[in-house]
């Protein structure tokens, strides 16, 4: 790894941990190979938000031209959210594409991703299915949101009904993640889910 | 990219440490209007990527850059810092600004060049003397000689055939100009004119000489002396159409009437102060071209002029 990068880091790596945000349990980073090219970043679900009490793992490898070039970043945690991708935890977010700035840091990139949570860009989204409800029909988004976090990220909401449904499609010999996409993309129409995934 | 903040003594000033690597600011440039600060390698390296300051995304180029104020730089140079060879050794700790003179002289630089004292007397970096070998760096050295050799022998060579080529056409060009000038009187007289005022030229860009004893003069040099100051003028510019005129003049037989035998130059002796001399640099001779002499009676001149060479007196 470049010199410049590990030194960059190691810097941020410190800047994380004595951070105030830190201090109130709002952002983590703990590191996941030695040599600092891979971390392991955390987030807490913004207050007042779908996401609120959850715990979001993100996946940050830093290229070998930090930081002229931004970090890899990825939701590992998985969620519901225009910009983010339900599949991959791909993330769209202008300052770690052509945004980027060399002075950002861990901290920043971890504190806009928190703020991203909670300013949905469902004009550039990441995730066309999850940016057309939000649109649509923002109580289902954001039922639909807070229930991916109870499940997911150990948010405090439970929905029994939605439960309910994905048991329905258990039942039905379907895996729990998928009966939970399908239902999701069809604002918990069971029946369309269904048809769509046995069709 | 900037110095280690743990090669430091004490805290370092938050300002003073670069957005880009996060080290202590090394040869600072600051953006144009925000005035933000970073080391001159990383803000070019990350402005080549993207014209834009790391800190608040301005839009800045590299020729807009510009040194980071006194202060800044005073700031800087304040700090103190390990030696870069602190792990082979060094503990010294300096002020910044004078950590590259002692880089240049630190002992413990495993790079420092040293002589080598087997024999072969070669500067090598310390760190590679204990696998040096004499004899195979000495190869080395002469093999890569050789081959510098061949390349300047076979430069030569090259060197030597355009020579000779543009030496035949020289020879050709002025064979023709000798033909047109007899077949075309015109041609003869733009030719003469073009002689004699390349002889006016180079005259004028000889200085002016004194002769102090003319009885100095030597009246039958030899053909070694005479070969000596044929030398020296075309090493100064002759003319070659005249050079050979004016050596041959140089011996009494050639000279003018008022000069030809002792018994008129005594007579004459008095006139030989109005000759207009031009020096012959470094030799105890003079030059006196008839163009520098049209004053002089005929009988005191001959074309186009002539040396004349003294034992001494020539200032």
């Amino acid at each position: 790894m470049a010199n410049i990068a590990a030194q960059r880091i190691k810097r941020e790596f410190k800047e994380v941990i004595k951070s105030e945000e830190v201090a109130k349990c709002a952002i983590k980073v703990e590191l996941v190979n030695d040599n600092y090219t891979e971390l392991k970043g955390e987030i807490a679900g913004p207050p007042d938000t779908p996401y609120e009490g959850g715990n979001f793992v993100l996946e940050i490898r830093v290229p070998e031209t930090y930081p002229f070039n931004p970090p890899k970043v990825r939701f590992i945690t998985k969620i519901w959210h225009p910009n983010i991708s339900s599949v991959t935890g791909a993330i769209c977010l202008d300052i770690l594409k052509d945004q980027w700035a060399a002075a950002m840091t861990l901290r920043t990139v971890l504190l806009s991703l928190q703020a991203l949570l909670s300013a949905a860009e469902p004009d550039d989204p990441q995730d066309a299915v999850v940016a057309k409800q939000f649109k649509e029909n923002i109580d289902m988004f954001q039922m639909t949101a807070r229930h991916w976090t109870n499940v997911y990220a150990g948010g405090p909401h439970i929905n029994t009904e939605f439960n309910e449904k994905i048991k329905r499609l258990q039942d039905m010999g379907v895996d729990d993640h998928q009966a939970r996409v399908a239902l999701s993309s069809y604002n918990w129409d069971l029946e369309r889910a269904t048809e769509q995934l046995f069709s | 990219m900037g110095f280690e903040l743990n090669r430091f003594q004490g805290e370092v000033d938050e300002e003073l440490i670069c957005p880009i690597c996060s080290g202590v600011l090394e040869d600072p440039l600051q953006a144009p209007v925000c005035e933000h600060a970073f080391c001159k390698t990383c803000i070019h390296e990350w402005i080549s990527r993207q014209p834009t300051c790391p800190v608040d995304r301005q839009h800045i180029t590299s020729a807009q850059l510009r040194q980071v104020p006194r202060i800044l730089r005073n700031l800087l140079s304040r700090l103190s810092i390990n030696c870069d060879n602190a792990q082979y050794g060094c503990n010294r700790t300096l002020k910044l600004d004078t950590l590259t003179s002692h880089l240049e002289e630190c002992e413990y630089n495993p790079k420092r060049p040293l002589p080598c004292e087997q024999g072969c007397g070669l500067i090598i970096p310390k760190d590679e003397l204990k696998d040096h070998n004499c004899v195979k760096e000495l190869r080395t050295l002469i093999s890569k000689q050789q081959q510098k050799f061949n390349d300047f022998q076979q430069e030569l060579t090259e060197q030597r055939f355009i020579i000779n080529e543009q030496k035949r056409e020289l020879q050709l060009l002025k064979d023709f100009m000798r033909a047109m000038r007899i077949s075309n009187p015109a041609m003869r007289a733009i030719a003469d004119a073009m002689e004699r005022d390349e002889v006016l030229r180079w005259s004028n860009s000889l200085t002016r000489a004194r002769v102090t004893r003319w009885g100095g003069m030597i009246s039958t040099p030899d053909e070694v002396l005479q070969l000596i100051i044929k030398r020296t003028l075309s090493e100064v510019g002759c003319p070659s159409h005249i050079i050979d005129d004016l050596m041959e003049n140089c011996h009494e037989r050639r000279w003018p009437p008022g000069l030809c035998s002792l018994e008129t130059r005594q007579n004459n002796r008095r006139h030989y102060e109005n000759y207009v001399c031009k020096r012959v640099p470094g030799k105890q001779a003079v030059l006196v071209l008839s163009c520098d002499n049209t004053h002089m009676s005929e009988d005191m001149m001959v074309e186009p002029g002539l040396v004349m060479i003294f034992a001494h007196g020539i200032e």
